[in-house]
């Protein structure tokens, strides 16, 4: 087990000084491997985690209070590095949960963690060829990594006539695996293979010993290419259940709040071809796009002047389906029918225009968008209409798991919420899409960018707020105006923030039709750093839960506020100046910083100069061009700044220290052995043997002691050369800053 | 058409007052318009239905002369093979101010002149001034150079006499070519029609039709073409020799093959021993070497239906699925163009590696292929609209691959061969037209989805908008919501196809009989008929009656008696190249050759992102030539081309250097832990030893004489370089090596036979 861990070890560190070389922003502490990645449920067992600047642990922790961790300690009672204790209660939900370790820099970047009912192994000798296949037992989960340009091998006994469904977790659990299933025969000859993420349904020919092979779909391997492989027993009739996922950024938006399962309706086949089946609106379907080309036709009957929506999910319940809808009006006359488009519904896209993978940064590495539908639909004459949904992926592939739920309703206006770590073009085209945790250090602000799917015709303005956070962090929130996409929150640590985490609610508050509608905001990151997004495709997903941490060791380079903590007020079409206040806390390059402005009626503020020597700077704002109207506002500036940042430079005093005590010690021990040689030598006989083994001992102490001074003269370099100072390209965002806009006197 | 009466009045009236010291200069002149208007009483000539035939078969509009798709030499622009009459028309009579023709004095009329080679001409002399087609120019001229006369009939077929029969070897069959006209009337056209042979070793045809056979058994045909239309005369040359027994059939395919043979007397070779069998199917299916293991469980084994079982076995094994998707992949197109494809290609490649292993049915892989929509990591089919973008390439890959026909003329023209017109053409492409495109999360990847709407494609010659139809077959009305891919793909696979199953099973019978009954493989068509048009058509009804099952298709091939006989000529099959009555050899492909090198020696090639073992034949794409001299020099293919051409089958000296001297092979030879190591250390005898080598090499024991002269081999002392003698285990050792190195180097070893 130990050699597992160390070989795991050496991959991940050999990985992430990759990602460190080309990345940018400030070091953040990463959990990128969990060895397990689950646990049964009401199991208690040792989880090994990997990761990106995981040094000062203090607690592993995770998105459910049911499962907890405390570190595993060595026979001597000391604590093993990076090496826990998880305990999985017997009441924890099952699934995939979020686990993330407090470190010396804060909450970690999370690391999916699930709870399943099956016994689980973890895989501790190699297993890439036939002969060293491990066996499994049936209905039990076996955790494992690929390694580079190897095929891991299984072997299971079954019998004649069993249903087995093999299923690989890989990147519904943070995994980079793409994985290929196998299953073979006892020499190695493949039955079956799935290489889509699929599951394999396999019934059993013969009674023998079978052959599970798992690779990656190109051969790469290493850490981070782990998965949870599952062979279970099911029923003949039964419904294949695959391993729980994470969630894709997509799924943010469903389902609908409220939504429940009450009066839905199934699809009736025949309803293609000419059949159709009857529905009165409003209407909540459940069907599906099977066999292949389905298309399934709805009729129903509605009036001139009547609005609906019409929303389907198929793509946000995980299935890699693109619904389309087409709503016809249907003209008879005698026999003949005249059809007439009505609308045609296609894709939900994203508000905000995402990343297109090109040299520079263009847009957030995020699509809350989806290739569902959600449209309106405006009932052009009155009569019978036809709707028709149809999967545009759908032409070839005949799987009924591809279902799908259309509703059709009178207008509910409402709004689903994400939120992302905030990407901008820094330098060298900044390909990146780092995983950004919320661990902030003392005098740090960091923007949150929130963009919203607003439905059925809902426009209004939005407001963000987030709640339970550590003591001396502040979040801001800058609404999403009316009619708008996007939004900030500012999440800001003092810069005596004392080091501590919680998790927080973010959430969106509106009025809609007189009423405040609070909806959460689910955040989004990636599962792993990526440094050049051509190369490799980013993989972000939502996260269970918020954490939000201030590690309490290290500043923020550069911290900008407004002086006062006043409401600046302006009045309309006035110019205003805003002094700020400057704390530089390390070297920058450059003596300049340009900055743009965040917040709704001040956005349009074009970029100005910040004097990184001076102390002071001031901010000034046009409300002629800008044209903002009265009223209160909340803004911040905002831009990229290249820091000479010193990593772990705590480090040079605690070795320096340590070279200290250690010289001390030698001088003493040189000192001890001089005396004892000079007494041996003025020794009598009878006690010369004696003094000379005693001179022998000081002056192996002696050797001892000079050895460790060399070993903390070797420490105290490494720490130098850690500390040196490096470019390091960073967000850099001021402190919130409210403006009162006060009207003209008239 | 007379000459007007007007002129010759002028004429008339000029002549009489002439000197005489004029009368020398003027004479030709005379003589040309007495001779003019000879010419004008000659029965009417059509531009249409008399002089463009002449000039097609003159071959002024062939593609390297006149032809416009050639670019036309010298400004000179006709439509190719004069399949755009109205144009040609202009072309001649009213471009360049008239200046190519000379009505007052036909024969000096540019057109003449050149083609007669009175002036000089690049494309030398093409018209005789003495031959038919002269004078039929000529009268054209003279007449006036009308596009048509009146109530001209127009061309509505021409057959060819006889259309089939057969032609002794090193005989004589004069062909007549007989055109029928709207009229009902029938025309010899033989001195205007043009002939050409598909075989010239088996037959020449001359100009005029007289075909002669040379000493080559078998079906040989010829094309005749005449103004856009074409005939085949089909001859069965019989080698005449006495067929006496002839293998008891297993099949259906026996029948028609021996059948054929009984009737061109062309004696089969026997039916070959269990070790080539074993050998030649292992290879044919699978792409590898038998086992020396499988080898002697085969050779030991007296059950009846051993062979049946060894098939069986094969097309149940994973390497029938690599294979084959090999043979696929590369026609697909599945190259690595950046290093970012390599997941797409990987994929797509482990899709028809699955799809072949679980016995996917041929209609339904295409389907999936031409239909694909989504992205490729969820749908690998889609990796194929990666690589081939253009919808007009969609089609003629589709075209070639799928169906057999060669569509890429008729982008430009009509085809010269075939029916196939622009309409035609343009049609096929509408499928591809409503093919939406998303950019996704991978830069250079789009997910495929179907664009609603009427889908249509524009002829660019005419501008008409076509809607889509399946090279001339109406296909339904496509309503905007379906993808018309999907109707394509279900037109394929109907029973009355005619195209679909042909295409795939004479690919499958070039595979394993070397030479399609149809060549090339992917050119099908009417001018081009199989050698064994009754074998074909039972192939294609076994193959849609079996529900378009490739394993089927091959275990009928692989257990026929035609696929077992014996490579070894009896006294007059020798000469035979298309009638199957033996296994024609040919050289393992360089995959096989690679990976039966590694078997032989026990080493083992590696490839960049492949776990160490994986073999040549399981590449997923083309990018693995980059780094293999071996594959490059033997011909691995590059998946440019839809064609299976592309790969080189032929020997170089190239490849007779790298087998005799290349690094690479000695180093294999001497691989740590390979065979010549192991044999050497093992404790068995020098017979054993040599036994070995031969199962695996040859999948047989050696003979007598073989085992005795590689014995003394083994046991001959070797001196180093200073003279010193080896010690045994390194004398042994080192025999070893250079025993395997010249087997390795036989043509038994190196062709499959």
């Amino acid at each position: 087990m130990k050699q597992l861990v160390f070989i795991l070890s050496v991959l991940t560190a050999c990985f992430l000084s990759s990602v460190m070389a080309q990345s940018v922003c400030l070091p953040a502490p990463r959990l990128l491997t969990t060895t397990p990645m689950g646990a049964q449920v009401g199991q208690t067992l040792e989880v090994v985690l990997t990761g990106d600047n995981l040094d000062g642990a203090t607690s592993l922790t995770f998105s459910h209070a049911g499962i907890t961790a405390v570190p595993q300690k060595d026979d001597q009672g000391n604590e093993v590095s990076n090496t826990w204790v998880v305990s999985v209660a017997k009441d924890c939900p099952l699934g995939v949960h979020d686990a993330h370790v407090m470190t010396r820099l804060g909450m970690s970047s999370a690391r999916a963690f699930t709870v399943g009912s099956l016994p689980e192994v973890t895989r501790t000798a190699a297993n890439t060829t036939l002969d060293k296949a491990m066996p499994l037992q049936l209905n039990s989960i076996c955790n494992a990594s690929v390694s580079s340009r190897q095929v891991d091998f299984y072997s299971f006994e079954a019998s004649k006539g069993q249903r087995l469904i093999l299923d690989c977790a890989a990147k519904g659990i943070d995994s980079r695996l793409k994985p290929v299933l196998v299953v073979a025969d006892a020499n190695g000859a493949d039955l079956q293979v799935e290489r889509r993420g699929g599951a394999i349904d396999f019934k059993v020919p013969a009674t023998g010993r079978y052959t599970v092979k798992v690779n990656d779909l190109t051969y790469n391997g290493g850490a981070t290419y782990f998965y949870r492989l599952a062979i279970r027993e099911v029923g003949m009739d039964a419904p294949v259940i695959r391993h729980p996922s994470t969630s894709p950024v997509h799924r943010a938006s469903w389902p609908p709040a409220g939504l429940t399962e009450e009066g839905v309706t199934a699809e009736t086949e025949p309803n293609q071809n000419g059949s159709v089946q009857s529905v009165s609106l409003p209407c909540d379907i459940r069907g599906s796009f099977f066999p292949a080309a389905d298309v399934d036709t709805y009729e129903f009957v509605a009036k001139k002047g009547e609005v609906w929506w019409v929303e389907v999910a198929s793509e946000r319940l995980g299935r890699p389906t693109d619904p389309s809808v087409v709503i016809q009006h249907v003209a008879k006359e005698n026999e003949n029918e005249t059809l007439t488009d009505v609308v045609e519904l296609n894709d939900i896209p994203s508000p905000v225009r995402t990343s297109s993978n090109g040299y520079s940064y263009d847009g957030p590495p995020y699509n809350i968008g989806s290739s569902d539908v959600l449209g309106k639909l405006e009932i052009k004459a009155d009569g019978v209409h036809r709707l028709h949904v149809r999967d545009l992926f759908g032409g070839t592939r005949s799987d009924p798991r591809n279902v799908y739920r259309l509703i059709v309703r009178k207008a509910q206006p409402d709004f689903a919420l994400a939120g992302w770590a905030m990407h901008m073009g820094l330098r060298n085209g900044d390909r990146n899409a780092l995983s950004k945790p919320i661990a902030l250090r003392g005098g740090a602000t960091m923007p949150i960018e929130v963009v919203v799917i607003r439905r059925d015709g809902f426009t209004g303005e939005i407001n963000l707020q987030m709640s339970n956070l550590p003591d001396g962090v502040t979040a801001t929130g800058l609404k999403i105006p009316a009619g708008k996409s996007v939004g900030t929150m500012l999440i800001t640590a003092d810069q005596n923030a004392p080091r501590g985490f919680t998790s927080a609610q973010f959430t969106g508050t509106a009025m809609i039709n007189g009423t405040e509608v609070v909806r959460e905001c689910r955040l989004a990151s990636m599962a792993w750093p990526v440094p050049n997004a051509k190369s490799e495709i980013p993989a972000p997903r939502l996260m269970a839960d918020i954490p939000v941490s201030v590690g309490g060791q290290e500043f923020a380079p550069l911290s900008i506020a407004a002086a006062g903590d006043e409401v600046f007020e302006v009045t309309e079409g006035e110019s205003l100046t805003v002094p700020l206040v400057n704390v530089r806390r390390c070297e920058f390059q450059g003596a300049t910083m340009s900055l743009r402005t965040f917040g709704d009626g001040f956005a349009g503020n074009g970029l100005f100069d910040l004097s990184l020597d001076s102390e002071t700077n001031d901010a000034v704002l046009n409300l002629a061009t800008l044209k903002t109207k009265p009223g209160d506002y909340t803004i911040a500036f905002y831009g990229g700044g290249v820091a000479k940042y010193q990593h772990r430079r705590h480090e040079i005093a605690t070795a320096e220290s340590q070279l200290a005590v250690v010289k001390q010690k030698a001088e003493a021990a040189a000192t001890a052995a001089d005396q004892a040689k000079k007494a041996a030598a003025a020794a009598t006989d009878e006690a010369k043997a004696e003094l000379e083994r005693s001179a022998k001992d000081a002056e192996q102490q002696k050797k001892a002691a000079d050895a460790q001074v060399k070993e903390a003269e070797e420490q105290l370099r490494a720490a130098n050369r850690t500390a040196a100072p490096k470019d390091i390209v960073d967000i850099i965002v001021t402190r919130p800053i409210r403006i009162r806009v006060n009207a003209k006197a008239k | 058409m007379e000459a007007s009466p007007r002129l010759r009045k002028s004429l008339h009236g000029a002549v009489m007052k002439l000197e005489s010291s004029l009368l020398r200069l003027v004479a030709p002149l005379a003589c040309a318009l007495a001779s003019q208007n000879a010419l004008a009483d000659d029965p009417a000539v059509s531009f249409r239905n008399d002089v463009l035939p002449i000039l097609t078969k003159a071959g002024c509009n062939a593609g390297t002369c006149h032809a416009k798709a050639g670019g036309g030499q010298n400004g000179f622009q006709l439509s190719l093979l004069g399949f755009e009459p109205t144009e040609d028309f202009e072309a001649i009579v009213k471009e360049a101010r008239g200046r190519r023709l000379f009505r007052a004095v036909p024969r000096e009329s540019l057109l003449l002149r050149k083609a007669t080679g009175q002036t000089p001409h690049g494309g030398g002399v093409r018209l005789q001034a003495d031959s038919h087609g002269y004078r039929t120019l000529q009268s054209w001229i003279a007449q006036g150079s009308p596009y048509a006369t009146e109530n001209e009939p127009l061309l509505t077929s021409i057959t060819v006499e006889p259309s089939r029969g057969i032609v002794r070897m090193n005989a004589d069959q004069q062909l007549q070519a007989l055109a029928t006209y709207s009229d009902g009337l029938t025309r010899d056209v033989t001195q205007s029609a043009l002939f050409e042979s598909n075989d010239d070793a088996m037959a020449e045809v001359s100009e005029n039709g007289l075909v002669r056979t040379s000493n080559i058994p078998g079906k040989v045909s010829v094309m005749v073409r005449f103004g856009g239309q074409v005939a085949v005369f089909t001859a069965a040359v019989p080698l005449g020799a006495p067929v006496e027994s002839l293998p008891a059939p297993n099949n259906f395919i026996d029948d028609h093959v021996f059948g054929n043979l009984k009737q061109i007397g062309v004696p089969p070779s026997p039916v070959s021993d269990d070790a080539t069998f074993l050998r030649r199917v292992s290879l044919d299916i699978a792409g590898r070497l038998p086992t020396p293991e499988e080898t002697t469980a085969f050779l030991e084994s007296e059950a009846a239906d051993k062979r049946e079982d060894a098939i069986e076995r094969l097309i149940r094994s994973p390497g029938y699925a690599d294979y084959f998707a090999n043979k696929w992949t590369s026609v697909l197109k599945n190259r690595r163009d950046d290093t970012n494809d390599i997941i797409s290609n990987f994929a797509f490649h482990a899709w028809i590696r699955d799809s072949l292993l679980a016995n996917v049915s041929y209609d339904q892989l295409v389907k999936e292929l031409l239909a694909a929509t989504g992205t490729i990591v969820s749908n690998p089919p889609v990796a194929w609209y990666k690589r081939v973008k253009d919808p007009k390439e969609q089609l003629e890959d589709v075209a070639q691959l799928f169906l057999g026909v060669r569509m890429q003329c008729a982008q430009c023209h009509h085809h010269p061969f075939e029916r196939w017109s622009q309409d035609d053409y343009y049609s096929l492409a509408a499928f591809f037209t409503r093919i939406g495109r998303k950019p996704t999360g991978v830069a250079g990847e789009d997910l495929i989805f179907h664009k609603r709407g009427l889908a249509t494609a524009k002829n660019v010659k005419t501008g008409a908008d076509l809607v889509p139809a399946a090279l001339g077959d109406d296909v339904g009305k496509i309503s905007a919501d379906e993808d018309p891919r999907l109707r394509l793909a279900n037109w394929m696979a109907s029973r009355e196809n005619p195209f679909f199953a042909k295409a795939v099973v004479n690919r499958y019978w070039k595979h394993f009989f070397r030479r399609g009954l149809i060549e090339p493989e992917d050119d099908i068509r009417e001018t081009n008929p199989p050698t064994n048009p009754e074998l074909l058509a039972a192939l294609e009804s076994h193959f849609v009656e079996s529900g378009f099952d490739l394993k089927e298709l091959v275990r009928v091939m692989t257990r026929s008696k035609a696929y077992q006989l014996s490579a070894v000529p009896n006294e007059h099959n020798l000469v035979d190249r298309q009638n199957y009555s033996r296994y024609y050899p040919r050289r393992l492909q360089a995959e096989v050759i690679l990976d039966a090198i590694d078997d032989l020696t026990g080493a083992r090639t590696s490839f960049a992102n492949l776990p160490a073992g994986t073999r040549a034949v399981a590449l997923p794409d083309n990018s693995y030539n980059r780094s293999s001299a071996f594959l490059q020099v033997f011909g691995r293919p590059n998946s440019q081309s839809v064609c299976e051409c592309e790969r080189v089958q032929s020997s170089s000296l190239a490849q007779s250097l790298h087998l005799i001297n290349s690094s690479e092979i000695k180093g294999k030879l001497a691989v740590g832990g390979g065979r010549a190591a192991r044999l050497q250390s093992a404790e068995i005898s020098h017979e054993q030893r040599v036994k070995e080598l031969y199962r695996v090499a040859f999948s047989r024991e050696p003979r007598g004489d073989e085992l005795s002269t590689a014995v003394a081999y083994l046991i001959e002392p070797i001196e180093d370089a200073s003279g010193k003698p080896l010690s045994e285990p390194a004398a042994l050792k080192q025999n070893l090596q250079d025993l395997i190195w010249a087997l390795m180097n036989t043509k038994e070893f190196l062709f499959n036979h």
